[in-house]
């Protein structure tokens, strides 16, 4: 048993304290060592015992009172002694100053420390303990510099004081010269080999640093076994070798270095990282919560609060994983030191939305690893929601480079470049694709069905069929998809009955297992969208309403399935599934969409206009396809007004254009508004600026199977057509209807014979009339205007100044189908077949036949003449006959003369003719060809020359058949006239808004328009002066009568909407406006 | 079953073709092929080189429709001039010129035995019948017109008759119309029977299974097949797989396969026991506008025979087995 002897002042007898028994108050033993003058080392010693149990304020107590003044004075001479004791408070401070955590206490017992320290200096300058003392305080408050310099001071007095090269080895440490360190502690050891274990644990720390992992372990290993430090490291150690018998070695250590000294900070945070990566999250936050209790060294507690931030950040707790990752953050000096707390942060605040935050750490991360893939790619997604899509994809575009092989990060990729670049997004998604597969991963269905869409998009039907295959894998479906296993189910019976769920329920009282998983849904969905652009719609049709049997309000099922209907023009079953739709959502503003383009192909105007309102208002206004319907309504509404009132006409006009514009400020790249707004303006006769319009919109829809714009085409053409660039428009109608309508439209046809008609092209046009009418042979408008065809065509040759009696003959055939045309119409109108007015048919059929028997009179005439021409030719090719062989003759004898001429002067010239052969050559070259431009000119000239005198001969001829019409023909005329005033009436009428649509208003008019116009109108319309006094009672005539047939052009119009719901979300328009009207009446404006 | 490219002709009229049938063989000569074009001709050609054998004229406007009796030895031709002319194959001389004003006419069909031609009548809502021996109009089939408000010009244009289909046995009269409905008349007591549902645009083309007596199929033009249990009023199966139009249907004589012609210019060749198409023929550039398989007999019949004719101008002829 340790004990201390105080002896008692002026005797021999001595006090025994035995150490272990202490008094417990200071005071008694402090009375004792006052009253007795104890030597101070005694003091000292007694003050350490107190230390060593704990009793840190009797330690204190002793210590205190043994540097109080008064001893001071007394003991002045002991010098060592009072240094010694102060320098132990000072060491104290110095310590409670470490391991305090709050700053200002921290601070005050640094202040203490010094102090302390500071009147040990006083004593004696040189004392090194002081200095040493000095240093480690210098090193506890972080001044490492102040630190080096006083323990420099100590080692220049003895270069082998084992405290001072400690604490240098100390300061190098922690300056990272982890060489010098290694030397100050090698001396250290040598100077005294039985220094304490941290002089080991420090070289194996240097050696550790410097890379000298097996040196250190030997360090390490030559420690004390139960060296708590020594086992850490050395587990740590372990646990670096990343194997699995290391791991498990370095934990058993771990463990060990645990039961020893439960309280060893580095050793609870390694345990806590085993526990979290054992998923053992009660245990990490015990042991955490311990370190972050027993440690102030800030590196290890943020290691502690990032441990404990993990472990939340895992259990899904993100505000307190955020706060500890904090806390763990600002533990941080630098990235540098420790950087993952930046990482996790980053993580959690990415979680909860604070993407600025994120982005920052994020940044920090990369500033520390700038190839870290994770931290590229989450910044990427950063900035991808902070909407910087370039840098994200820069970003992305990095993270794939880093490593080639990271499946995650192409699909990311891919999905950033879904919006910008559909072929690169493919690739990326492929890359993806194969790099799952390589890893032997599965391929995520999100990622098929997203290529699948891709090759969807560019037409790849067949490969985007077999992604979508591969997404689905197994399942019910496939009896409905293969068509060659109809084992079980024959799917053709219900194929028509869109409803029909007896199919399914049949399916399964059978046994089968009628499953779709939730994730398939989306994939299903559009394998039945594919099969639908395949055409093999009832196939689709069954996989829709599995979708609905399982998944009763996919609305966007119901929707494909009335699309589906639509298209095979079962209007009423469409309008019933959209319904069923609505039955879902009655807001759902796509299915209200629909509906009003349902209600407007039924032809029911005020309803469809409240049901797209309500698609509208559904959606705020914000719904493009809602607000264009109305634009479009608007326009059909103007186009159509039964009223014709011009000025109800401009306001819907006016609200068409309103509508688009906004459809354009919200989405400046939407097509149909586009197309729309060029409509429009069209209307307007702003055609130069539609034209660009309808160009530009043209342009940007080629290249996608979703973006399918007839319109636009027929649009430009309408414009070429009203420009009068009729070879162009002719061009655009065919293939528009070749590229869009596999030459099925008869609408278009009309077009193009109409622009055929305006070129006089009659044959084209009645051929394409003809063509029109076979493809739609009830539409009896076809007929007429097939028959005006012919009319005009006879007319026009029979004008002609010249004319053979082939032409003639032709003509007369003609008449006679226009007549056989017209009388048929007749007889058929009063059955109601058609629209047209009687009178006016029989009008034609009186005029044509009219025309018909003066034909035959030119056709005699023509014959007549045509002999005599003959005969005449005959006559005159005998005559030419004789002169020839006169001429003949001549010419032997001239030639006979020439060439002895030329003999002579060939002879002549020869010589030089040799000399300049090459250079003539040229010449001659350059003078032929100059000549032939010559000649070329002259006759562009001349047979433009012509063409105006011929044109003005027509003029003249004209009058002069009229004149001549006019008298013999003045009865026939007198019945012209009335059937002519009415068709200029329906001009008239229709001046504001001519439509093509209406196709014989359409012909008639250009009839009456240049008759009106005074052009050279050949047809005997030569009454057109009349026109504008036609009566109003004849204008409401003709009105009923255009309306009647009115119906059947707008039953077609809406023709281009059926494919609006292309795509589920965003409803596409087809807007189906037509320039039409503008074309005739910019015709005449332009007379 | 396999359709195989045997030969084809070009610029085979002036303009585009828009029918075809074969003329059955009769003891001096082997089965031709008569096509009829909107360039108002109708011409004859020889199996299987497709030699030109004649050009007969005398239409007006396109040649809509062309027919062949069973017998082979006289044809019919309609045209957009509703007219039908009725000659003699193998001298060209007319037999008659038929009309029944106001209505026009579309297809045309011979029945089985011959007696009685079957003109579809457009805008008047019939099938007109027309004895062979004496040429005169001995019926009209009339869709009964639905009840309800007296008839505007749109339902009665919705009723539009389009196509004719007669049943093997001649017993029976199906025709298709602009609104797709389908109307199938007892020929012997003239009165008709029901309607078949299904097709909403109008039906181009029908044909009755050679074989069964009661299937008959449909071409539409909402790119569908429709196969009907005509007795029974009920649709069998509804193929899909048209881009467009199907504008006309023919069964093979064996009645194991279906052809059809679309307006998306391909030919599809269909399995009746798979009820799917087997084959895809692309060889036209535009619209086919009808297919025919060749009926069984003659002397030196080598085998099936389809053969198409399209917007293009040109005739392909396909080896059927």
């Amino acid at each position: 048993m340790a004990c201390v002897y105080i002896p008692v002042q002026n005797s021999e007898e001595e006090v025994r304290v035995a150490l272990d028994q202490l008094p417990r108050d200071a005071s008694d033993i402090l009375d004792i060592l006052k009253a007795e003058q104890a030597p101070l080392d005694l003091w000292l010693i007694i003050a350490r015992e107190y230390f060593k149990q704990g009793k840190i304020d009797q330690f204190r107590q002793i210590l205190e009172e043994g540097s109080s003044p008064e001893i001071d004075d007394y003991y002045a001479d002991v010098r060592y002694e009072r240094i010694a004791i102060l320098n132990a408070l000072g060491a104290y401070y110095s310590y409670l100053g470490k391991i305090e955590t709050k700053q200002r206490e921290k601070e005050e017992h640094f202040i203490l420390a010094t102090q302390y320290y500071n009147k040990a200096s006083r004593i004696d300058m040189h004392e090194p303990s002081t200095w040493v003392g000095k240093g480690q305080l210098l090193l506890a408050k972080g001044e490492v510099d102040q630190a080096s310099a006083a323990f420099k001071i100590v080692l220049d007095g003895d270069r082998d004081n084992v405290p001072a090269l400690l604490g240098q080895a100390c300061v190098e440490f922690n300056r990272a010269r982890f060489s010098d360190s290694l030397e100050l502690y090698k001396r250290a050891l040598q100077v005294y080999p039985n220094c304490p274990a941290a002089v080991r644990l420090g070289i194996g720390l240097c050696r550790y640093k410097l890379g000298q992992f097996e040196k250190a372990r030997q360090a390490f290993e030559r420690l004390d076994p139960e060296n708590v430090e020594a086992l850490v490291a050395l587990a740590i150690m372990d646990l670096r070798t990343n194997e699995a018998s290391g791991i498990r070695k370095g934990m058993v250590k771990m463990q060990r270095a645990f039961e020893i000294y439960p309280y060893c900070a580095m050793a609870l945070n390694y345990l806590a990282n085993h526990f979290f990566f054992t998923g053992q999250h009660f245990l990490v936050e015990q042991l955490t919560e311990t370190a972050l209790a027993v440690t102030n060294h800030g590196p290890t507690k943020s290691h502690s609060y990032y441990n404990l931030a993990r472990s939340y950040h895992s259990k899904g707790d993100y505000e307190k994983a955020g706060l500890y990752y904090m806390a763990s953050v600002k533990e941080v000096n630098k990235p540098h030191e420790f950087v993952f707390p930046y990482y996790g942060l980053g993580q959690v605040q990415l979680k909860l939305g604070d993407f600025r935050s994120a982005l920052s750490n994020f940044e920090k991360v990369l500033e520390v690893y700038p190839d870290n893939c994770e931290t590229i790619k989450s910044v990427g997604h950063i900035y991808v929601q902070l909407g910087q899509t370039d840098k994200g994809q820069e970003y992305m575009r990095k993270a794939t480079k880093i490593d080639p092989r990271d499946a995650q990060a192409f699909l990311e990729l891919g999905e950033l470049l879904i919006l910008s670049d559909t072929g690169a997004a493919l690739d990326a998604f492929k890359t993806a694709r194969t790099l799952f597969k390589k890893g032997g991963q599965e391929v995520p269905i999100e990622l098929l069905n997203n290529i699948g869409v891709l090759q969807f998009e560019r037409g790849e039907f067949e490969l985007a069929q077999q992604t979508f295959k591969e997404a689905l894998g197994d399942g019910i479906w496939l009896s409905f998809i293969n068509d060659d296993k109809k084992s079980f189910v024959d799917t053709a019976a219900s194929i028509l009955q869109f409803k029909d769920m007896q199919l399914f329920h049949d399916l399964e009282s059978n046994g089968h297992h009628v499953e779709v998983p939730w994730d398939k849904v989306t994939v299903l969905f559009n394998l039945a969208r594919l099969l639908e652009q395949l055409n093999k719609s009832g196939t689709a049709s069954v996989l829709y309403r599995l979708i609905l049997f399982k998944y009763p309000d996919y609305i966007d099922a119901y929707l494909r399935l009335a699309a589906i209907a639509k298209a095979r023009n079962n209007i009423l079953l469409s309008i019933e599934l959209v319904n069923d739709a609505l039955k879902v959502n009655d807001k759902c503003p796509n299915a209200l969409s629909m509906l009003g383009e349902l209600e407007l192909k039924n032809d029911d105007w005020v309803k469809a206009k409240e049901t797209l309102r309500a698609a509208s208002d559904a959606t705020d206004g914000k719904d493009s396809y809602a607000t264009l319907s109305l634009g479009n309504w608007n326009y059909f509404a103007a186009v159509r007004n039964e009223k014709r009132n011009p000025k109800l006409e401009a306001t819907h006009l006016e609200k068409s254009k309103e509508l688009y514009s906004r459809v354009l400020i919200q989405h400046s790249a939407n097509l149909y508004a586009a197309n729309g707004a060029g409509v429009v303006l069209a209307e307007k006769g702003h055609f130069d600026v539609s034209k660009d319009i309808f160009t530009q919109v043209q342009e940007a829809a080629s290249g996608s199977v979703f973006v399918q714009m007839p319109d636009v085409w027929i649009n430009l053409a309408h414009v070429y057509f009203a420009q009068g660039n009729f070879a162009l428009a002719v061009k655009m109608y065919q293939n528009c209807l070749r590229k869009f309508y596999y030459n099925t439209d008869s609408q278009i046809l009309l077009y193009l014979a109409r622009t055929h008609y305006e070129a006089e092209q009659w044959q084209d046009c009645i051929k394409t009339l003809l063509r029109a009418i076979h493809l739609a042979p009830s539409n009896y408008t076809l007929r007429f205007d097939a028959g005006v065809a012919m009319q005009k065509f006879s007319a026009s040759t029979l004008q002609k100044a010249k004319r053979t009696a082939d032409e003639v003959r032709a003509t007369v055939a003609e008449l006679q189908n226009a007549v056989r045309i017209f009388s048929q119409l007749s007889a058929a109108s009063n059955l109601h077949i058609h629209g047209f007015d009687e009178k006016k048919i029989d009008t034609h059929v009186g005029y044509c036949s009219h025309l018909l028997s003066a034909a035959k009179v030119h056709l005699e005439a023509a014959e007549r003449e045509e002999q005599q021409i003959r005969q005449r030719q005959e006559l005159a090719r005998q005559v030419a006959l004789a002169e020839d062989a006169r001429r003949k003759a001549e010419e032997q004898r001239k030639y006979q003369l020439e060439r002895r001429k030329q003999e002579d002067e060939l002879k002549r010239v020869q010589q030089q003719e040799e000399h300049f052969k090459r250079v003539k050559h040229s010449f001659e070259q350059w003078k032929s060809t100059s000549k032939r431009r010559e000649r070329s000119d002259d006759e562009d000239g001349g047979t433009n020359e012509k063409r105006r005198r011929k044109g003005g001969k027509r003029r003249k001829k004209d009058k002069h058949s009229k004149s001549r019409y006019d008298t013999e023909e003045i009865e026939g005329d007198m019945m012209d006239e009335q059937e002519i005033e009415e068709e200029d009436a329906d001009t008239n009428y229709r001046e504001p808004k001519t439509q093509m649509n209406d196709d014989d208003g359409g012909e008639e008019n250009a009839q009456g328009l240049l008759a009106a116009a005074g052009l050279e109108d050949s047809d005997a319309d030569d009454e057109t002066p009349a026109a504008p006094s036609s009566t109003i009672s004849r204008r409401r005539q003709a009105l009923s009568e255009s309306d009647d047939d009115e119906p059947l052009q707008r039953h077609s119009s809406p023709v281009g909407e059926d494919t609006a719901y292309m795509q589920d979300s965003d409803g596409e328009i087809r807007d189906r406006s037509k320039t039409n009207g503008d074309d005739a009446s910019d015709d005449e404006k332009q007379n | 079953m396999k359709l195989s490219g045997l030969k084809s002709v070009d610029n085979a009229h002036d303009e585009s073709l828009w029918a075809v049938t074969w003329v059955p063989a009769t003891a001096t000569r082997s089965p031709l092929l008569l096509t009829g074009s909107l360039d108002e001709t109708v011409k004859l050609w020889k199996s299987d080189d497709l030699v030109l054998d004649r050009t007969n004229t005398g239409h007006c406007l396109g040649v809509a429709s062309v027919a062949a009796h069973p017998l082979g030895s006289i044809a019919a031709s309609s045209s957009l001039d509703s007219f039908v002319r009725v000659f003699d194959v193998d001298s060209n001389a007319t037999i008659a010129t038929l009309e029944a004003p106001p209505s026009e006419v579309w297809q045309l069909k011979f029945d089985p035995k011959g007696s009685l031609l079957a003109v579809a009548g457009g805008s008047s809502a019939s099938v007109k019948l027309w004895d062979t021996n004496t040429w005169e109009l001995v019926a009209t089939l009339s869709i009964p017109r639905p009840e309800g408000p007296k008839p505007t010009d749109r339902s009665s244009s919705k009723k539009f008759v389009l196509s004719v289909a007669w049943s093997p046995d001649g017993k029976r009269l199906a025709c298709g119309s602009m609104d797709g409905t389908l109307s199938v008349f007892d020929v012997v007591r003239a009165k008709f029977i029901h309607h078949l549902e299904g097709h909403h645009m109008p039906v181009r083309s029908l044909a009755y299974s050679p074989y069964d007596p009661r299937l008959l199929f449909s071409a539409s033009d909402d790119a569908h097949v429709h196969m009907y249990d005509a007795d029974g009023g009920s649709l069998v199966q509804a193929m899909s797989g048209h881009a467009s139009w199907v504008l006309s249907v023919d069964v093979s004589p064996d009645g194991a396969a279906v052809a059809t012609g679309s307006s998306d210019k391909t030919v599809r060749l269909w399995d009746l026991s798979m009820r799917a198409a087997v084959q895809t023929m692309s060889n036209h550039t535009d619209q086919v506008w009808g297919v025919a398989f060749r009926p069984p007999g003659g002397s030196d019949v080598r085998g099936g025979r389809l053969v198409s004719v399209s917007d293009d101008k040109s005739i392909a002829l396909y080896d059927y087995s």
